[in-house]
């Protein structure tokens, strides 16, 4: 089948190269992703590749794309003017029949109005298919994903995108088929709902500190009720991304003008205060003051198996670090690049190519980004380079016992 | 000209001319052409005013017979024209632009006050950026000034004022304003706010002002049962010092480096374009700050280069002259057509009263004739429903100012729009009934209590918008007509000797509150209410025991 692929979102990438690979002859009008973060999806740049090397992935211009019979659309929620001069080209240059498969977050309705811009007298129909990719893995779960939610109107578009799928469906237990309008709102619902999990999560974590309970323990006993279970119940600093942030702003701000609600604001705003969380920490046991301290920062991608500092809880404890006049020493295994292009120059920020070399005279350990190769570290090492023994697990990484044990002073999430 | 002469000469005028009434004075062509100044964005219209061309000519011939363009060169070069005190008063340098250069005792003084702003500015920047943390690492988000009097009423007023032009990166700082000695305002805030996220800003010029110090010491207080830290770690973290006096702020607490500073030839009511204005900068951001400094630098160099003839603040200090000292008007009032000023009155009255408020002359002689006029003031249609009354049918004369902008709401909605012709409608009205009375529509059958005299004079001073730059220009306007009078009258306007005593008596009777009064130590009457205070205070220890 001939797909032209519109927008510069990560969906619109991976479904590039996805659909390529399953045989299907897929048109771009540019390159290669515009943003660092896209670039970084672990396998993207190589299947891009290799699609352009077959050619089932080749380059034209507008006005072929126009001509095609399918059409993918994921663009920024910023974009939806341009997604609607597409929709305007289409229903007067595209042909009869086409179906224009949008996976951008453009809010509630906004597919119904797209559809309304197609000719709907030559049956052009929109469906709308949100997108469930998580950055780090989003090839994997577009080639397998377990559920998926279609917002389809038309019988016609639906017995076709089945055609389309099929290649996708080996591990598909669901298909739900919906109205446009509420596949729309369910992604907003699901995203909404995780938010609220880790909100929930952190707020307890938080109280756990001050009363002298071990969070870990607490999640346990919760994850082992059924109607709760373990996913998105790991307290932290905060999450980042701006995948998942956007669907979460997207509904908070819906539900702050229409229904006055501040429910999904609070939980962001009590996000970035978390993403601090580590700073704070440091801040009290130093006596408010870290002029000249040595700070090592071990992860700096906003989760681990991406190379993006998008919204990292990092960005904010670097930031606060050196207002405060302290040297922050950084290692990362992915995501320096990302952290430089995005900090800039800066006199007291160093990066580290070796976790260990960052925690040479340190005053303090953060960690921010549980990256599997901090899980064990070489803890002699650290006490031998180290300048003063306090770690501080952003992620509840170590085994705070056993860290005091061997003469660490440890300050986890609620632990 | 001898100064006796021409103060003769307007009394002559002034027997002829008293007589004269405002609607007749209307009723020429050319009046307001003639009576009304502009100066950038501001419009001062003297037309009701119950002057005639040959009354502003003596008047001017008398501020030329004092050696007012002496007195604003010395006030500009910084001589020491706060001689009761051995200052300069050279708040005009504190909106010198960063490239002018102004040298005072051996200093640049412009250097100096361009490098308090820059530490100003690093702060504020802090604050902005979410990076002043307090004692837990949260970013502060609660300003409290502390302050009074200059260190008071200057900030808030321009906060205020200046609401609407918030920076972005302020939105989340709130502020608030903490004077009064009693502190009844501390303990209803102090309830309501976190303290890990609040700032005091302690400003003081001399740092030893009572009032203040006991706020801050309730503030440092309840920061010290909130966090259980010490007072040496929440004085760096919470404190700020605005002062002229470090080593007092030190002792204090407050390490210098939290420590922003004025000079001693900056006089307190004459303050908010200093350091003092802190909360100001914090409110509309530096660039604000500056815009506000540049419109009253605009004015300072109107009223130090412009003729008298054209001049504003000297034509409204004149004005006023004539209604105090010749037509014998005692009483003036502030009244500002627009909510967003509502503490320009307050500001007023200490900026007048307490520069003014005076009758011996800088020789140190007893002054024969009237000084400043009582003032007080209000929103204007908030005052149509309280005191206008007494304004239009009362038995007291009274001069008022009417304070509106020309423009507002420009790309707001239509609803707003008309709230604003309605102000503008209302404040035109007065000020047209004020002066022509019942000529202002047909009386013809009106009954006695419904009649109006009119001949109440009245200034107009139009802001094309109220802007930073509008509202620097419209106080320094003031600041140079109280400046103006005190030359006419021969008066220090710099000092507040009369503010001194009282203090005084204070601090002699704070210990002995509560116990029986020595007799003959005051007077009969400090000392019945003295024992009353003490049976009030026994009679609660002993239902307490």
């Amino acid at each position: 089948m001939l797909i032209a692929i519109w927008g510069d979102e990560l969906g619109a990438w991976v479904a590039a190269v996805e659909l390529a690979r399953t045989g299907n002859h897929v048109l771009l009008q540019q390159a290669a992703p515009g943003e660092s973060s896209h670039r970084a999806e672990p396998g993207l740049m190589d299947s891009l590749a290799a699609g352009m090397a077959s050619g089932n992935i080749r380059l034209c211009s507008n006005q072929e794309a126009l001509q095609a019979p399918w059409h993918w659309l994921a663009s920024h929620p910023s974009d939806i003017s341009h997604a609607e001069s597409v929709c305007r080209d289409l229903s007067q240059q595209g042909p009869d029949n086409l179906v224009l498969i949008n996976q951008s977050n453009f809010g509630i309705g906004a597919s119904d109005r797209l559809h309304a811009l197609l000719d709907s007298t030559r049956q052009q129909s929109l469906v709308c298919l949100p997108d469930t990719l998580q950055q780090g893995q989003a090839l994997q779960q577009f080639a397998t994903p377990d559920t998926l939610l279609v917002g389809c109107e038309d019988d016609a578009a639906r017995l076709r995108l089945q055609a389309l799928l099929r290649p996708f469906s080996s591990r598909l237990q669901q298909i739900q088929w919906m109205s446009r309008r509420e596949a729309e709102f369910s992604k907003f619902a699901i995203s909404g709902m995780l938010a609220l999990r880790l909100g929930y999560i952190n707020e307890l974590a938080n109280l756990a500190d001050r009363l002298d309970v071990d969070i870990e323990v607490v999640r346990q006993g919760m994850s082992s009720d059924k109607r709760i279970g373990q996913h998105y119940l790991s307290p932290g600093c905060g999450f980042g991304g701006h995948h998942f942030t956007q669907y979460i702003e997207g509904l908070a701000d819906i539900l702050a003008e229409t229904r006055h609600s501040t429910l999904l604001n609070t939980v962001l705003n009590e996000n970035e205060r978390q993403k601090e969380l580590p700073f704070r920490k440091l801040w009290q046991h130093y006596r408010c003051d870290l002029r000249g301290r040595r700070i090592a920062i071990w992860g700096c991608a906003f989760k681990p198996g991406v190379a993006s500092v998008d919204n990292a809880p990092s960005l904010r404890v670097i930031r606060a670090l050196l207002a405060q006049e302290a040297q922050v020493q950084v290692h990362d295994p992915e995501a320096l690049s990302a952290l430089q292009s995005e900090l800039g120059q800066s006199t007291g920020l160093t990066l580290h190519q070796d976790p260990y070399t960052a925690t040479q005279q340190a005053d303090a350990l953060l960690l921010l980004t549980e990256w599997p190769l901090y899980s064990s570290p070489d803890y002699e090492r650290l006490l031998q380079l180290m300048q003063t023994p306090l770690i501080v697990d952003g992620r509840n990484l170590f085994e705070p016992d056993y860290l005091r044990q061997l003469g660490f002073t440890y300050y986890g999430v609620g632990r | 000209m001898d100064k006796h002469r021409v103060w003769q000469q307007l009394e002559q005028l002034c027997a002829t001319e008293s007589s004269l009434h405002l609607r007749d004075l209307l009723q020429v062509k050319d009046r307001f052409s003639r009576f009304s100044f502009r100066q950038d964005e501001l419009l001062l219209d003297l037309s009701r005013q119950r002057l005639t061309t040959n009354t502003l000519t003596q008047l001017l011939q008398l501020a030329d017979s004092c050696d007012l363009a002496q007195w604003i060169e010395s006030l500009f070069k910084g001589d020491r024209i706060n001689h009761t005190e051995n200052r300069a008063a050279l708040h005009t340098a504190l909106r010198l632009p960063a490239e002018a250069m102004l040298e005072h005792q051996g200093e640049d003084l412009v250097t100096l006050v361009q490098a308090d702003l820059q530490r100003m500015q690093h702060l504020v920047e802090q604050l902005h950026q979410g990076q002043w943390r307090g004692f837990s690492g949260e970013p502060i988000d609660t300003l409290v000034n502390v302050g009074v009097g200059g260190s008071d009423l200057g900030p808030m007023m321009v906060c205020r004022a200046l609401d609407g032009f918030q920076a972005p990166e302020a939105r989340q700082i709130t502020t608030h304003f903490i004077s009064s000695m009693d502190g009844s305002q501390i303990s209803g805030l102090l309830d309501q706010l976190d303290p890990a996220r609040t700032l005091f800003v302690v400003s003081s010029k001399s740092f030893s002002t009572a009032d203040t110090l006991a706020n801050a010491a309730t503030a440092l207080d309840w920061l010290i049962r909130a966090s259980g830290l010490t007072t040496e770690l929440l004085a760096r973290r919470h404190f700020i010092a605005v002062t002229a006096n470090a080593p007092r702020a030190e002792a204090w607490g407050i390490p210098v480096e939290n420590q922003l500073h004025f000079r001693d030839w900056v006089g307190g009511r004459y303050s908010l374009w200093s350091t003092i204005g802190l909360a100001i900068a914090v409110r509309i951001g530096m660039s604000g700050f500056r815009a506000l400094l540049d419109g009253a630098h605009r004015m300072d160099m109107h009223f130090r280069h412009t003729p008298f003839s054209h001049n504003l603040p000297v034509l409204l200090a004149l004005a006023e002259v004539w209604n105090i000292n010749f037509l014998g008007i005692h009483a003036h009032a502030i009244l500002p057509y627009d909510g967003r000023l509502a503490h320009l009155p307050a500001y007023l009255e200490q900026l007048e009263m307490e520069s003014n408020g005076k009758s011996v002359d800088r020789q140190g002689n007893r002054i024969e004739h009237h000084t400043c006029p009582v003032l007080w003031g209000e929103i204007g249609p908030n005052a149509q429903h309280a005191f206008y009354q007494l304004l239009h049918q009362g038995s007291e004369a009274v001069m008022c100012d009417f304070i509106v902008p020309a423009r507002r709401y420009a790309d707001q909605s239509d609803a707003l729009q008309s709230q604003h012709r309605l102000t503008l409608a209302n404040c035109l009205a007065q000020a047209r009934v004020l002066a022509l009375g019942d000529a202002a529509v047909d009386q013809s059958n009106a009954t006695p209590w419904q009649r109006y005299q009119g001949n109440q004079p009245s200034t107009l001073i139009l802001l094309d918008e109220l802007t930073p730059a509008s509202l620097g220009a419209l106080i320094a306007l003031y600041e140079h007509k109280v400046f103006v009078q005190s030359v006419i009258w021969n008066i220090n306007p710099f000092d507040q000797w009369g503010v001194e005593l009282g203090k005084q008596v204070a601090n002699s009777l704070l210990d002995i509150i509560g116990t029986p009064a020595t007799t003959n130590r005051f007077d009969i009457a400090t000392e019945g209410v003295l024992n009353q205070l003490h049976g009030q205070w026994s009679d609660r220890e002993s239902t307490e025991c």
